[in-house]
C-alpha cells in the first residue's frame, strides 16, 4: 500500500525541504537539540518527583516540589513544538511508522498521569507527606516507565522507520 | 599539533595516577590517615575520567602513525587490546572509589573500613599492574629498540601471558558492538534514559543552590546525588561501548571532541565545588536560606556545560568528518 499522497504534499513544501536538507546547523539538527531539551527538563524533573514519591532521598519535603510541575510543562510545549517541526521535516517517514502513534500513544498516557500526580497528590493541601507517598506511589511507578517506554519508542523512529522520504 | 601528540599529552596520567593514587591508599592503611586515603579516592575518580580521554585520543593517535615506516598494526592492536582491559579495571576502581567518597561523607562513619574501600585496594592494585603493560606495549610502538629488551616483560613472562588472554582484540571487539543495530539502538536508548535521570537529579541540586524552591533544606536534595552518579554511569558506560563500536566516526568529529572537553570541564566543577568550600557553604543550608555567590557560580556553570554537553552531543552527526585525517 502506498503511502497517502498529502505526505508527499507536505514534504515538497519549501519549509519542509529546508528543514531536511539545509547544511545550517539551525535547520535539523537545531530542532532535534530542542527536542532534546524538552526531553531533559519534562523527563528530569518528572523523574525527580517520581523518585522522591517511590522514597528516594526522603528528607526533601515534598510540597515545594510542585514547582516542578512549570518546568514539566516547559519541556512538554518544547517538545509539542519541535515535535510536530519534525514531522514536517519527515511526513512520510514518521506516519508510516506505527512506533510513531505507540510513541504519541504513551506520551498521552505519561501526560495524564503527570497531571494525576499533580491534581491528586499536590494539590490535595489536606494529605500529610506519608498519605502523599501512599498516594503518589503508585502513579509515580506508572510515571517511570511511560517515560521510559516514550524515549525508548522515540529512539526506534530512528531504526524502525519503512520509508525516508516519499517513494517515487 | 595532532592526535598522537595529545596522546602523549593525556596518557601518562592514568599511569602516574595509579600508582600515585594506590600509594596514597596504602599508607593511609596504616595508622588514622583519613586524608591521605580521601585524596587517594579523589585521585582514581580524576583518574577514571582521563583514562577515556586516553583512550579515545589513541585512535586518533593510531592514524596519526600508522602510515610511518616501522611502525607495526599488530603491536598498535596490542596496545590497544591492553589499554581496553586496564581501562575496564580504571573505570570499576573509579566507580568504587566514588561510592568510598560517598560513604565516607557521614563524617561518624568517615573512618570505617567498608567493602567499597576493599574493592579500591583489589581494584586499583590490578589497575596499576594493567597500566603498566598499556604504557609498556603503548612505548614498543615508537621505540622498537626496547622491544627486544623488554620481549620478556610484554610478551614472554608466565603473568604478560595470562593478562594477554584476557585482552580483547579491539576490531572484534567493534564488530561486537555494531554487529546488531537493536544492540546499537538500545545502548542509545540508554544513553538518553540515563540523560534524563542525570539532568533531573543534577538540575534539582543546581537549582536549589542557585534559590529555586528554597524552602527545601540543601543536604535532604543532596541526597538524589547516588542517582545523578547512577545516570552519569549509565552514559559513561554506553559512550564509551559506542566510542569503541565506532571509533573512527567519532574520532575526526569536532563536537565529539568538544562534549569530551566539556565533560572534563564538568569533572572540574564538581572536583571544585566539593574541594573548595563550596559544598562546606551550603552543606547546612535551611529552608529560605540564600547559598553564597560562590557556590551559585559553581551551580550555573554545572547548568550551562550540562546543556553544553547535551548541544555538542546532538551535533555529532552533523560534525562526522570535520576534522581532516592525514592519509
Amino acid at each position: 500500500m502506498a503511502p497517502p499522497l498529502f505526505l508527499q504534499t507536505i514534504e515538497d513544501t519549501g519549509f519542509s525541504t529546508w528543514l531536511r536538507e539545509s547544511e545550517s546547523p539551525f535547520a535539523f539538527y537545531f530542532i532535534l537539540l530542542f527536542h532534546t531539551f524538552g526531553l531533559a527538563l519534562l523527563v528530569g524533573a518528572n523523574t525527580v518527583v517520581d523518585l522522591r514519591l517511590l522514597g528516594v532521598a526522603r528528607a526533601v519535603p515534598i510540597t515545594p516540589l510542585k514547582r516542578l510541575f512549570p518546568i514539566m510543562w516547559i519541556g512538554f510545549a518544547m517538545n509539542a513544538v519541535t515535535g510536530v517541526l519534525l514531522v514536517i521535516a519527515y511526513p512520510t517517514k514518521s506516519l508510516t511508522n506505527p512506533d510513531f502513534y505507540a510513541k504519541l500513544t504513551v506520551i498521552g498516557f505519561a501526560v495524564w498521569v503527570m497531571q494525576s500526580l499533580k491534581t491528586r497528590v499536590f494539590e490535595d493541601s489536606s494529605l500529610s507527606e506519608t498519605e502523599m507517598m501512599e498516594r503518589g506511589a503508585r502513579l509515580a511507578k506508572w510515571s517511570l516507565a511511560l517515560w521510559f517506554g516514550a524515549i525508548t519508542a522515540g529512539r526506534l523512529l530512528a531504526y524502525t522507520y519503512k520509508y525516508l522520504t516519499f517513494p517515487s | 599539533m595532532n592526535f598522537a601528540h595529545l596522546h602523549l599529552l593525556v596518557n601518562e596520567f592514568p599511569i602516574i595516577g595509579t600508582i600515585v593514587g594506590l600509594g596514597l591508599f596504602l599508607v593511609s592503611l596504616r595508622g588514622k590517615h583519613g586524608d591521605s586515603r580521601r585524596a587517594s579516592l579523589i585521585i582514581f575518580a580524576a583518574m577514571a575520567l582521563l583514562a577515556i580521554l586516553a583512550f579515545f585520543t589513541g585512535v586518533g593517535a593510531q592514524g596519526a602513525i600508522r602510515k610511518t615506516p616501522g611502525v607495526s598494526e599488530d603491536l598498535i592492536a596490542r596496545h590497544q587490546g591492553a589499554a581496553m582491559l586496564a581501562l575496564l579495571f580504571m573505570e570499576i576502581t573509579g566507580a568504587f572509589s566514588v561510592v568510598a567518597l560517598w560513604k565516607s561523607q557521614d563524617a561518624s562513619r568517615a573512618g570505617n573500613w567498608n567493602w567499597s574501600l576493599s574493592a579500591v585496594l583489589l581494584f586499583s592494585i590490578v589497575t596499576v599492574g594493567l597500566m603498566a603493560r598499556v604504557g609498556a606495549t603503548g612505548g614498543e610502538i615508537r621505540h622498537p629498540e626496547i622491544e627486544k629488551s623488554q620481549d620478556a616483560t610484554t610478551e614472554g613472562s608466565m603473568a604478560s601471558k595470562i593478562v594477554r588472554r584476557f585482552e580483547p582484540s579491539p576490531e572484534k571487539f567493534a564488530g561486537v558492538m555494531t554487529a546488531s543495530k537493536w544492540w546499537w539502538a538500545f545502548m542509545m536508548d540508554m544513553h538518553f534514559v540515563g540523560l534524563a535521570v542525570l539532568i533531573g537529579t543534577v538540575g534539582i541540586l543546581n537549582l536549589r543552590v542557585l534559590g529555586f524552591a528554597k524552602q527545601i533544606p540543601f543536604q535532604s536534595v543532596h541526597q538524589f546525588v547516588p542517582w545523578a552518579i547512577a545516570g552519569f554511569g549509565i552514559n559513561l558506560v554506553t559512550g564509551v561501548l559506542a566510542f569503541t563500536g565506532m571509533d573512527q566516526y567519532y574520532t575526526y568529529d569536532w563536537a565529539f571532541w568538544l562534549k569530551m572537553l566539556a565533560i572534563m570541564l564538568l569533572g572540574l566543577n564538581v572536583a571544585v565545588f566539593y574541594l573548595t568550600g563550596a559544598f562546606e557553604s551550603v552543606k547546612s543550608l535551611g529552608p529560605g536560606e540564600n547559598a553564597p555567590p560562590f557556590a551559585k557560580f559553581i551551580a550555573a556553570t554545572s547548568m550551562v556545560l550540562w546543556f553544553a554537553v547535551i548541544t555538542l552531543g546532538r551535533y555529532i552527526q552533523s560534525y562526522s568528518d570535520t576534522i581532516s585525517v592525514h592519509k
